[in-house]
């Protein structure tokens, strides 16, 4: 219990630090989004005075004569009231509303490829160790470091040529468009018929994660207790998994939090070539058009995920390991 | 011998070095243990005493080959087993006690569970409130209170663990106990309370004990016999009592005085001159010769013959002979 809220306060501090830095890090930068709304306005012929620019300053609580620090927790208090703002580019829409269409894709895309990746990554692993010099283990281990190394983008063309455009699997979208399925089932299958070519290709780029559960496993086996476990008698399977996988799985949940910032960037490209709603289209939207208060958004949005992915994963260790159990 | 409990003949495991020569670690060693006897076997580090133990159980891990020999425990023969039956041979006849059994304990599974195993997998027991009865009673043996079943390894102090494993090594009443370096991880004081625990519990139980050290002197006062290794070979072996005083072979009686005395002045120590043999470049004659302080040209041609004796045999050209105050003839 102690360690939980030791654990908890770390992150509350580590948000915190993370939305000053996020706070203070733009308005450091030349330009804010009132000008950039300005040269926009300027730009399509609308005219510009003291009063528009005011207007503007007003529109996206910006306010020049009031102090930073006064602002600064007038938006830490914005961050929990959920008022983030109003997006630049999407416009009038909120901050939070431009978020929250493409969060709920990369979620599903990123869970189902996290937990999809561990298991397949794990027992590739696992099996990989326990024939260690075999061919297979030859063969997995080139094979997945080759396809892991390719850079995300090249895989997701590749795939997105060679199974998309033939016809086997859509190129783009999340659902058929304009397509009202009759029954909640038939909407899932979609769902899944379509996030087939980004998870796979988020799965391949992450196949490295072989090669850290080879390396665990490989360092369990040399480990005493394995030879006392074989000594015992107890069988080949029940070493492989009860001894050696089980305690080789440890520091790869812990990577397992530290992933989904990876997969956070990953998905930004993937889901570009897969024309895929999620938070990346929106994140790259944001950049092209200078959104501040929408990639502050989303950083913040980022942040919250690995922070709370690294707590699940401390607690998931707490029950994993008994060591950090009894830590008192 | 066909009283013995174990016999070793003419074992020879061997290593694959990286440029797929091979190395013998042990070679061509025989020897034997009648029930409740108890062996020591002494000799310094990588002269293949661990390799000899971890063989015996058939636990040696590639690139170790056992490439000549037998093994014969209880009259079977070890080295012919199928899967099967040497997962039951394991730990039911043979158990060890390993020299790191600090790590030995499956660091995420409590002792209760770890202990049910051996019960489970050797059919003794498949009811778990059973098992428990049966090494609550285990642990009492070796002084750990039954409570204490419910812990994790790293619950327990360095010297618990060990009498854990200890205890584990007890619980199918095995006839042979490996000690392999028992106790070095651990102070002096424990050390000798845990051999002492071993010892007292062999003249109850009646299991025969291959005890593994590089302490002669502690091997000797609590083994029946001693066997000494160099470089891959038992060089002599004999009654503990005729070791201590009157060791036949150079190399014995330099480990021998290798170890301080406790009592009486403190007087020059002269050891062993010289480094292990490397195994790769084995001499011709005998393969001590290079630190050996009596050797003749003999030893540099002709690989030293058995010789047996009254309590027990060695190999050497040269034996040491001894006046009647026990003091070595020059």
């Amino acid at each position: 219990m102690k360690y939980i809220l030791k654990r908890l306060s770390f992150y509350i501090v580590a948000f915190v630090a993370a939305i000053t830095l996020n706070f203070f890090l733009p308005r450091f930068m030349p330009g804010d989004p009132v000008q950039m709304f300005i040269g926009d306005l300027y730009q399509s012929g609308g005219k510009i005075d003291e009063a528009t620019i005011r207007a503007v300053e007003e529109m996206f609580g910006y306010n020049t004569d009031e102090p930073l620090i006064v602002t600064y927790f007038k938006y830490v208090g914005g961050i929990f009231t959920g008022d983030w703002g109003l997006s630049f580019k999407y416009y009038p829409q909120t901050v939070t509303d431009a978020i929250s269409r493409g969060l709920g894709w990369t979620l599903f895309l990123m869970g189902t490829s996290l937990v999809l990746g561990f298991i397949i990554n794990s027992l590739l692993g696992i099996l990989v160790a326990w024939r260690r010099g075999g061919k297979m283990d030859t063969g997995v281990t080139v094979t997945s470091q080759i396809l892991a190394n390719i850079p995300a983008v090249v895989t997701a063309l590749i795939l997105s040529l060679s199974l998309g455009h033939t016809g086997l699997l859509p190129t783009g979208y999340a659902v058929t468009p304009l397509y009202f399925p009759a029954t909640q089932w038939d909407y899932i299958k979609d769902v899944i018929y379509h996030a087939i070519l980004p998870v796979s290709c988020i799965l391949i780029t992450g196949l490295g994660g072989v090669m850290g559960m080879r390396a665990n496993m490989i360092n369990q086996l040399g480990e005493d207790y394995i030879t006392m476990g074989i000594a015992k008698g107890v069988p080949q399977h029940k070493i492989m998994i009860g001894y050696s996988a089980r305690n080789a799985l440890l520091p790869v949940v812990t990577s397992l939090a530290m992933q989904v910032g990876f997969l956070l960037g990953g998905s930004l490209i993937i889901e570009q070539v897969f024309n895929y709603p999620g938070l990346g289209t929106v994140m790259v939207n944001a950049i092209n058009g200078r959104d501040y208060p929408l990639m502050q958004g989303i950083l913040l949005m980022s942040t919250t995920l690995m922070l709370t992915a690294n707590f699940l994963a401390d607690i998931a260790i707490l029950f994993l390991d008994p060591r950090i159990r009894r830590q008192k | 011998m066909s009283d013995a409990l174990l016999n070793v003949e003419n074992l020879k495991v061997e290593y694959i070095t990286g440029d797929s020569t091979t190395v013998a670690a042990v070679d061509n060693v025989s020897f034997s243990i009648k029930p409740g006897e108890s062996l020591g076997l002494a000799g310094e580090s990588g002269c293949g005493k661990s390799t000899i133990a971890y063989s015996l159980m058939r636990l040696h891990k590639p690139p170790a080959l056992i490439t000549n020999g037998k093994i014969v425990m209880n009259g079977k023969d070890v080295l012919n087993m199928n899967k099967k039956e040497l997962q039951q041979f394991r730990w039911q006849e043979t158990s060890m006690v390993f020299q790191s059994a600090m790590n030995c304990l499956n660091p995420v599974v409590t002792m209760e569970k770890q202990f049910f195993e051996i019960y489970k997998y050797h059919g003794v027991t498949k009811n778990k409130k059973e098992a428990i009865k049966l090494s609550e009673k285990l642990l009492s043996i070796v002084g750990i209170p039954a409570e204490r079943l419910k812990d994790y390894p790293h619950q327990f102090s360095g010297g618990m663990r060990q009498r854990a494993v200890i205890a584990m090594a007890l619980a199918l009443n095995p006839k042979l106990l490996i000690l392999d370096e028992p106790t070095t991880a651990l102070d002096t004081v424990v050390q000798r309370d845990i051999i002492q625990r071993i010892f007292k519990l062999q003249k109850e139980y009646g299991f025969a004990i291959l005890f593994i050290t590089h302490d002669i002197s502690l091997m000797m006062e609590f083994c029946d016999s001693v066997a000494v290794m160099y470089a891959g070979r038992i060089i002599e072996q004999g009654k503990s009592l005729m070791m201590l005083k009157e060791p036949k072979h150079p190399y014995t009686y330099g480990l021998k005085n290798s170890f301080p005395s406790l009592q009486g002045p403190l007087s020059h120590m002269e050891g062993i001159k010289g480094n292990p043999l490397n195994l790769k470049n084995i001499p011709q004659g005998c393969r001590f010769q290079d630190r050996c302080f009596r050797v003749c040209d003999k030893c540099r041609q002709i690989e030293p013959p058995k010789v047996e004796h009254t309590d027990g045999f060695f190999y050497c050209h040269d034996q040491l002979a001894y006046d009647k105050g026990g003091k070595l003839h020059e």
